[in-house]
């Protein structure tokens, strides 16, 4: 019995497979995306006019108090309605990618307001102007805050990337639906879509620990 | 070099500086000194714009503070600002530290900004130390790396404020002659603190304040020995005591 359900589960592996590369281009897609919106938001929050950081933080605050299926599925069906037809996977990158930039953005600003005042006086004093200022010195002793939190995010949305199989997109989750129908060992089935995640997630977590290592050997605290 | 006339500020209902008028000459030292909360720290971070001020006239170099046509970044490049507490960049090195300026604001190539940079932590005695982060760094040498980053940018005037009230009494003259060595080259100074010792060497005036005011200028000879206010006593009296 058991052979059987392993000797179908083998065939299927060129779907599992292709479940895995959609997983994987999803989160990597929107990471970087949501990355780049990400910083470009948390640094407006932080430095910005006050309209701008009145609707950014309004904005986190609406993708943070609703649940991700709800966002996605206002995008997926809500949007065509008004006339903007997506495909599947543009409108999972476009909800991922959003979702990314919204916790970027305020793990960023975080950092961004770690930084002690006097770093910023003295970069000051010095003429810097604000984009070296930014650049040179808030934003790499913000990194150290906000890094290992920035890491973590990384991995939250590669397993939030899972619900996007709502809308039909062949990821590693639906493959786990598809096979599951063919060969009826849930627990089986599912035990390897959760490896499959945790192969793709585990040297993200690797990394993190590794990188908060190296920055906390190179980057002291000024001692006074 | 620094003009105040009439100057005021407040801190919502409080008045940190009450019409402070007051003339720093080209390559003059003035020693601010005052019981704590006085406005000395305010006084001299308005020169550099770290605070602005209310009413009143401060002219910085030839330029007037608030004016439109007044390049805040550019006054800055001229004006070093030494800090209590050091501020150094604890991500870069004491010589990254000391370069980073002068290639970003004054564009000089990074190997002609590193020999001067090098030049400039000799002098002030950290040859040896070019590579360490600031954490690897005593309160003194902090402090030194501090007066080599403003110098590198070759500045007009140099504020210190309250540059050795952070550190431990075996580090503060270390970081004093330092001091005293751009004194002596001429820099135009103004300082904050209650260094009698470096006051009497090289200030040619002493401004003492109280309570946003300036209650009293003098030579330093003139205000230790012969205080004229009885604020001013009082105030000695407390910092000479020991």
């Amino acid at each position: 019995m058991i052979w059987q359900q392993l000797q179908s589960l083998i065939g299927s592996y060129p779907l599992a497979l292709r479940g895995l590369a959609m997983t994987i281009a999803l989160s990597l897609l929107s990471l970087i995306l949501g990355t780049l919106i990400g910083f470009f938001l948390g640094v407006l929050r932080t430095k910005g006019n006050r309209l701008i950081i009145r609707v950014i933080g309004a904005w986190v605050d609406l993708i943070r108090g609703t649940p991700f299926l709800v966002q996605i599925f206002l995008i997926f069906f809500i949007l065509p309605e008004l006339g903007i037809e997506l495909d599947a996977f543009t409108a999972g990158i476009i909800a991922l990618t959003n979702l990314a930039a919204c916790f970027i953005c305020e793990i960023v600003a975080a950092g961004i307001r770690s930084v002690p005042t006097g770093q910023v006086e003295a970069a000051l004093a010095s003429g810097l102007s604000q984009w070296h200022r930014m650049r040179q010195v808030v934003l790499p002793q913000a990194m150290r805050v906000a890094l290992p939190p920035l890491v973590g995010q990384y991995v939250l949305l590669i397993k939030d990337s899972s619900v996007v199989s709502a809308i039909g997109l062949t990821d590693l989750t639906r493959v786990g639906w598809l096979v599951v129908q063919r060969v009826p060992n849930g627990l089986l089935v599912f035990a390897i879509v959760g490896a499959g995640y945790f192969v793709v997630c585990y040297p993200l977590i690797l990394l993190a620990r590794r990188l908060e290592k190296n920055m906390n050997a190179a980057h002291g605290e000024v001692q006074l | 070099m620094i003009k105040f006339r009439g100057v005021n500020k407040w801190f919502g209902a409080l008045h940190v500086l009450k019409d402070i008028t007051l003339n720093v000459e080209p390559r003059e030292v003035v020693v601010v000194c005052g019981p704590s909360g006085s406005g000395k720290s305010t006084l001299i971070r308005c020169i550099n714009g770290l605070e602005t001020i209310k009413n009143g006239d401060l002219v910085v170099d030839g330029q007037r503070l608030g004016d439109r046509a007044t390049n805040m970044t550019e006054l800055r490049t001229e004006v070093g600002f030494v800090f209590q507490s050091f501020n150094l960049y604890p991500h870069k090195t004491a010589l990254e530290n000391v370069i980073l300026a002068p290639i970003h604001v004054r564009k000089i190539p990074k190997a002609e900004a590193e020999i001067a940079g090098r030049e400039m932590l000799a002098k002030v005695g950290l040859a040896d130390k070019f590579n360490s982060y600031p954490a690897e760094l005593s309160g003194g040498q902090q402090q030194r790396v501090a007066i080599a980053r403003c110098l590198c940018m070759r500045p007009k005037i140099m504020l210190f404020d309250e540059p050795t009230s952070a550190l431990d009494p075996e580090m503060i003259s270390e970081v004093l002659d330092v001091m005293v060595g751009v004194a002596e080259e001429g820099m135009t100074m103004m300082v904050v603190t209650h260094e009698m010792g470096f006051a009497r060497k090289v200030a040619r005036r002493v401004v003492f304040m109280d309570a946003g005011a300036i209650v009293e200028t003098g030579p330093p000879e003139e205000f230790f020995s012969n205080p004229k206010t009885d604020r001013s006593r009082a105030f000695l009296s407390k910092i000479l005591r020991h």
